[in-house]
């Protein structure tokens, strides 16, 4: 399955967390690739594993608890599971940067924005003051700040959810990363600044070619920015697709009730929406076989017994026995 | 600039203030304080004599003369003269106040930098063996009672080993100085440091947890940068609140204990032999400029504070 194109090749990774008396696997076996200029979005509920799976790849995995038992991360060829922890300074910020869900406390509110700015710069490109200062300044007006020479001497509290996130996105693609993490960028912003912001991502991905791996649980998202996705559930991929394929034709059962619980214009109004039935199962007590069987309204015995493996299906991949729009596998 | 026009504003608000904890102590300490005139008569007096003495202590005044004499007395730094030993009061502090400043600021200093220093170490390694060492020692040293170390301390040093005096205060260059002063330093800190410790690691802790830290690292920030920048800097509202805030605990409580158990003539121990001979003029001195250096405090503090976190803004807060 590789791909000599990929800038980002993670391949069966396994997070786990807690000591040897609890471990808890929190991403179990993930595999996929991004090549330069792609989005691949990576979709799921909370705690299914999405955003581990994006701090594993930052290396900022909460230590001690969190750690890497298997699998490899490989950002063009080089291999940073297990990478010592100064030469992943160098190249976060730098080779891949990473921006957080939340705006209004990712930023460090007692240092104006352009000190900041011009500190990540200056730290990887060993810029001087004045060119860093110019380059944040330059970056602010990429994104659309208006009067964004007043803003480098702001803070943090004085600007709104929609510009501090534009902020971030300037200051990770400061230094013209290959890669971009977005974690929920747009979740805590409004619906017309999620628009701007999305399309600012996409338009600076188009300018400097950037591989973008975003983290979201909206479908909305991901059917406009996305060219792959990867659907995870309880720490496992169920389910892979190019886009179209994922929206067109769904095969995981749960992918699909995802998509059917998209809340959208109907003829008919419903009484209620469909919702995907059950809760989450602890990641601590999972069942042996199917993680989603116990929700999942084709489920037999079978699915109850063994994991399913990742299969081709067209252009998906899905882990199911009885996925849809397919004939029965037995 | 506007830092400026902060400042001026707390001032300020400082004279109502100042003006609410003096009549207060006014009202406590010398309105309804200790009453001379019985002292300063014969027996079976007569209603003239009486009279002739209430007047001369001034008793006889309105309530709002008195109180307005009590500040001029506070403003000009003018308490008249000690009951028990005639001395001016204001001779008294200006021979007491320095010995005492000169006692508890290496206690105090070394208490608080200690107490961050080793919160640091414990919240970097929170969890570990380095963390639960720490705060197992901190917890030690908050059970144990000052008076207890007190003595500890002076057996120790003065007694067992006969390293420093432990008694009286005769400082004249700085090796005497440092002769008599280690002792109660290093009573003062190890009292100090439990509680210290403790407050500190909570509060850096909590920093560390940050999303700003978070994304500090995400950008490649060494750890010395993300303790500085994101954790010390965004700790100093809380550190300066309780370095702030200490100063009164230490001059008071410090001050009163450690003087009076090592024999030094600091102001605490004037204080003590005020309140317990009633001398007025003393501890009106006192207890005026306590409540003045409280007030002080808390204007200083809420400078520091505006020029810590550039969030704090005059009159309305800015919320996130």
């Amino acid at each position: 399955m590789s791909n000599n194109d990929a800038l980002l090749e993670v391949e069966n990774l396994c997070v786990e967390f807690g000591d040897r008396r609890g471990a808890v696997r929190a991403v179990d076996r993930i595999s996929f690739e991004v090549e330069p200029g792609r989005t691949l979005g990576i979709v799921g509920e909370s705690g299914c594993g999405k955003s581990t799976t994006s701090l594993a790849i930052m290396g900022l995995l909460p230590r001690p608890a969190g750690r890497i038992t298997a699998g490899a991360i490989r950002l063009s060829g080089t291999e940073l599971a297990g990478l010592p922890e100064n030469r992943m300074r160098r190249i976060r910020g730098a080779e891949m940067s990473m921006i957080f869900q939340e705006p209004m406390t990712a930023l460090n509110p007692v240092y104006t924005i352009g000190a900041q700015m011009s500190a990540v710069v200056r730290r990887h490109a060993g810029l001087s003051r004045r060119a860093a200062r110019r380059r944040a300044l330059e970056m602010l007006e990429r994104v659309g700040i208006p009067l964004a020479q007043r803003r480098l001497a702001e803070y943090p509290h004085e600007l709104s959810g929609g510009m501090r996130q534009r902020v971030m996105i300037a200051m990770a693609l400061s230094c013209r990363p290959r890669l971009l993490i977005a974690d929920e960028p747009t979740t805590a912003l409004d619906v017309t600044t999620q628009a701007q912001v999305l399309e600012q991502i996409k338009a600076l991905q188009r300018d400097f070619d950037t591989a973008v791996v975003l983290i979201t649980h909206d479908l909305g998202v991901v059917a406009e920015t996305c060219d792959e996705v990867v659907v995870m559930y309880c720490g496992r991929m169920v389910e892979r697709a190019p886009v179209e394929a994922l929206f067109s034709a769904p095969r995981h059962r749960y992918t699909e009730g995802l998509i059917q619980a998209i809340p959208k214009i109907r003829t008919r109004r419903l009484t209620r929406l469909p919702v995907v039935p059950g809760s989450v199962p602890d990641l601590s007590e999972l069942p042996p076989g199917c993680c989603f069987a116990a929700r999942c309204a084709h489920a037999d015995t079978h699915c109850l017994r063994r994991q399913p493996a990742l299969e081709r299906m067209g252009p998906s991949r899905v882990a199911c026995f009885h996925p849809a729009d397919a004939e029965p596998v037995r | 600039m506007e830092i400026l026009k902060y400042t001026l504003r707390k001032l300020a608000g400082g004279i109502p203030l100042l003006l609410g904890v003096t009549l207060v102590s006014f009202v406590l300490m010398v309105y309804f304080g200790p009453d001379k005139t019985w002292e300063l008569l014969s027996k079976n007096p007569t209603a003239e004599e009486i009279a002739q003495v209430r007047s001369q202590l001034g008793y006889d005044q309105p309530f709002w003369v008195r109180y307005g004499n009590y500040l001029r007395e506070l403003a000009t730094l003018e308490f008249g003269y000690s009951d028990s030993t005639g001395e001016r009061v204001t001779t008294i502090l200006q021979r007491t106040v320095p010995v005492t400043l000169a006692l508890l600021a290496p206690g105090f200093v070394l208490g608080i930098v200690l107490g961050i220093a080793l919160g640091l170490l414990a919240a970097w390694h929170r969890g570990g063996w380095i963390d639960r060492a720490v705060t197992g020692l901190a917890v030690v040293g908050m059970s144990v009672s000052f008076l207890v170390v007190i003595i500890a301390f002076q057996l120790l040093f003065g007694v067992v080993l006969g390293w420093f005096p432990v008694r009286g205060w005769n400082v004249h260059d700085l090796p005497s100085y440092l002769h008599y002063v280690t002792v109660p330093t290093l009573a003062s800190v190890f009292v100090a440091l439990g509680y210290n410790t403790r407050f500190f690691r909570a509060v850096l802790v909590e920093e560390m947890a940050r999303d700003h830290v978070r994304t500090a690292r995400a950008f490649g920030a060494s750890p010395v940068e993300i303790l500085r920048k994101n954790v010390l800097m965004n700790a100093m509202i809380p550190i300066v609140t309780r370095t702030m805030f200490s100063i009164p605990l230490v001059v008071i409580s410090g001050s009163l204990l450690i003087e009076s158990y090592f024999g030094i003539p600091g102001v605490g121990k004037v204080t003590y032999d005020a309140i317990t001979s009633g001398d007025q003029p003393v501890l009106k001195a006192v207890i005026g400029l306590t409540a003045v250096m409280f007030v002080g405090i808390l204007i200083v503090n809420d400078i520091l504070y505006k020029f810590f976190d550039p969030r704090i803004s005059l009159g309305r807060t800015a919320l996130q």
